[in-house]
């Protein structure tokens, strides 16, 4: 069975200084997949390397066993990989409705559609009444999305990155920012919402990695030091070495 | 917190209204109504020539909003699209045998079509990239094309342009387009074909689209849409209706010179179009009958129109981003609470003062240009119906008596214009 994601030798250079240098990864799928790590140590550029934001140096990148190589973020997401952001990065003049049923429009296979009112297709406007359903915004439906609170706007983000219907979930830091009650409630959230799916999340909440995760890797100044069940990496003495000691007391 | 994330149940989801299955009508309706009875009201054939002229601005202002509203796309070089239309069907009116085998109303199909040509050529590099890249691509082509216009001779007829005769076309149930009122209405119905299409265009998964690039590009290509092509179908679209325009310029004047297209044309359009507000559909049109009106009326009355009509552009700019449109919307929430009464004499009040201010500055401004510009000895001067000696010094007493006790009023009720502009947005009953 080919992996849903599989890293092979990747890495990447920013001129002289080396962000990623080699990680091996394979992700398989239905997994839910955590990647931590110190500050700095590359979560996000390993993210925007697999999206197609930025081009590798060297190695590849494999979706469903074929390369993204060369591929702009609109392709990738095409193949069944969607993400969210670090920093909310929503649609905030448009309604929360609006935010959604444009991220159904290409998987509902609209395109680049200018014959048909987006207003008149039942299947969209249900489609996504059910997504906000699913991420509880249905009372804020008509609200600009830039007018919701913080949490509602992580939750609308979630929504927007799953409405497409990819396989591939990638989120950055779901629950950065957030209070204890909130946090909860974005971890409901994405449990739910991933059912089935291949999850991969960035995530600095170590309450959040254990309680999602089936899988964790640990980065370290770009390279992947430990892969395994959240049991095998806790007790890993090289992880807690370089960093998760110190975490997970300050946890 | 997590109470306000989840669905409040005593308030069922209002289904069905923001992806309302009908377009509202009723404006439509009206406006097609309204258009259709002018004539009548304004009879006078000059009044026909600003209607025809104010319907022709207003497609090029809805053409070019659908790149500046809907797709955030600033273009300096917008008049190029349109005036390639219109020398195109000069050129289209002066082969004899061809035209004799269209009627007229469909010459604005072809204008649309070499618009539309042309975008697609410029819009395949310049939309690649949207903000300072886009703007300065458009600029640059926009100044080519001007200038190929004293250079390809054959196409722009150098600096006299070139000119045709409308009614060599087939006839069209009989009309041939000799009169101005016929025009008229040849005019009114493309202006209202043009702006329903792009109004529906703007509901489309395309327009949804645009908006959604305009606002995140980046956001918009993780959901599978390039960026670059959904900018490139609004351009392109945008082309089309530039280029109707253009066509129904050349029906309405039958000639077109190298000033249809220069960036000066390019630059009004962007001025009239951010006039009128370009985060509503309406905007443009509210612009663009605003600015024909400015163009046409005020410029028979001063020469320095455009001095005035640039320094309203300015003050919009700075103070009213959202232009009339954005003004007049400014002003549901108030008349949904019903408070909207309560405006009117604050309203009277200061911006009363305000506009007799005005018009003492502008008087001011008009008896300086005539001091120094008026031809010698030509001492007398005719402002607001008075004719008077702009040498003497009692005119300009008054004027700037006018100009302190306007502006002075208008400053001294301001608070109370503010005061009650919080009372009429506040529901009554809600603390202060």
């Amino acid at each position: 069975m080919t992996a849903a994601l599989e890293m092979d030798g990747l890495k990447k250079s920013f001129g002289k200084t080396e962000i990623i240098r080699g990680v091996d990864l394979k992700i398989g799928k239905g997994e839910r997949h955590a990647i931590i790590g110190p500050n700095g140590a590359g979560k996000s550029t390993l993210f925007n390397l697999i999206t197609g934001r930025f081009p590798q140096t060297e190695g590849a990148i494999r979706l469903h066993g074929q390369d993204l190589a060369g591929k702009a973020p609109f392709q990738i997401n095409r193949m069944g990989l969607s993400r969210s952001f670090q920093i909310t990065n929503i649609f905030p003049k448009m309604s929360v409705f609006e935010n959604v049923r444009c991220s159904l429009l290409w998987s509902m296979g609209y395109r680049y559609n200018f014959w048909s009112m987006v207003g008149r297709s039942r299947a969209l406007t249900e489609g996504t009444d059910e997504i906000l359903d699913q991420i509880n915004l249905t009372a804020r439906r008509d609200l600009p999305a830039g007018v919701l609170s913080y949490a509602e706007q992580r939750a609308l983000e979630i929504g927007i990155t799953i409405a497409g219907g990819a396989n591939v979930i990638m989120l950055d830091e779901p629950t950065a920012g957030m209070s204890h009650s909130e946090t909860d409630y974005i971890v409901d959230l994405i449990r739910t919402v991933t059912e089935g799916k291949t999850l991969i999340m960035v995530e600095h909440d170590m309450g959040v990695v254990f309680g999602l995760a089936d899988q964790i890797s640990v980065l370290v100044y770009g390279e992947i030091i430990a892969t395994g069940t959240p049991e095998a990496v806790r007790a890993n003495p090289k992880v807690q070495e370089a960093y998760l000691g110190e975490a997970l007391e300050a946890h | 917190m997590t109470d306000q994330l989840t669905t409040d149940p005593t308030k069922p989801a209002q289904r069905m209204r923001a992806g309302s299955l009908t377009i509202p009508l009723i404006p439509w309706v009206l406006a097609a109504a309204l258009v259709m009875i002018l004539p009548f009201i304004f009879t006078a054939n000059s009044a026909i020539t600003i209607m025809n002229q104010m319907a022709i601005t207003i497609i090029f202002a809805l053409a070019y909003n659908m790149l500046l509203g809907q797709g955030g796309m600033l273009s300096f070089g917008h008049a190029v699209y349109a005036g390639v239309g219109g020398f195109a069907c000069v050129h289209i009116m002066n082969m004899d045998d061809f035209f004799s085998q269209i009627p007229l109303p469909l010459l604005p199909v072809f204008g649309g079509l070499m618009g539309m040509g042309l975008a697609t050529i410029v819009g395949a590099f310049s939309t690649r990239k949207a903000g300072t890249v886009f703007a300065m691509i458009s600029l640059g082509v926009g100044e080519l094309i001007a200038a190929c216009s004293v250079i390809i001779v054959a196409f722009f007829g150098g600096e006299e342009g070139i000119s045709g005769d409308r009614t060599y076309g087939m006839p069209f149930f009989g009309v041939e387009f000799l009169q101005q009122i016929e025009v008229y209405y040849l005019i009114a119905a493309w202006l209202m074909i043009s702006a329903a299409l792009m109004y529906l265009y703007s509901r489309t998964p395309l327009g949804r689209m645009a908006n959604a690039v305009r606002d995140n590009p980046e956001r918009a290509e993780f959901l599978g849409y390039s960026a670059r092509w959904v900018r490139f179908f609004s351009f392109v679209a945008s082309g089309f209706f530039a280029g109707v325009a253009g066509a129904l310029f050349a029906i309405n004047y039958e000639i077109l010179t190298e000033e249809n297209l220069n960036t000066t044309q390019s630059g009004l359009i962007l001025l009239a179009t951010f006039l009128g507000g370009v985060g509503f559909f309406f905007g443009p049109i509210l612009g663009a009958i605003v600015f024909t009106l400015v163009q046409t009326v005020l410029s028979l009355q001063t020469e320095l129109w455009a001095f005035y009509l640039g320094i309203v552009f300015v003050v919009t700019v700075m103070f009213f981003p959202g232009g009339l449109a954005g003004l007049l919307m400014m002003h549901v929430p108030a008349m949904r609470l019903g408070k909207l009464g309560r405006l009117g004499v604050p309203y009277v009040k200061t911006l009363g003062a305000g506009a007799i201010g005005c018009l003492g500055a502008a008087a001011l401004i008009e008896m300086t240009f005539h001091l120094r510009h008026a031809s010698a000895g030509d001492h007398s001067m005719t402002l607001y119906w008075i004719t008077f000696e702009s040498h003497t010094i009692l005119p300009w007493i008054v004027a700037i008596a006018v100009t302190l006790v306007g502006f002075g009023i208008a400053r001294r009720t301001a608070p109370a214009l503010a005061e009650a502009w919080n009372d009429a947005n506040t529901p009554d009953g809600a603390p202060r």
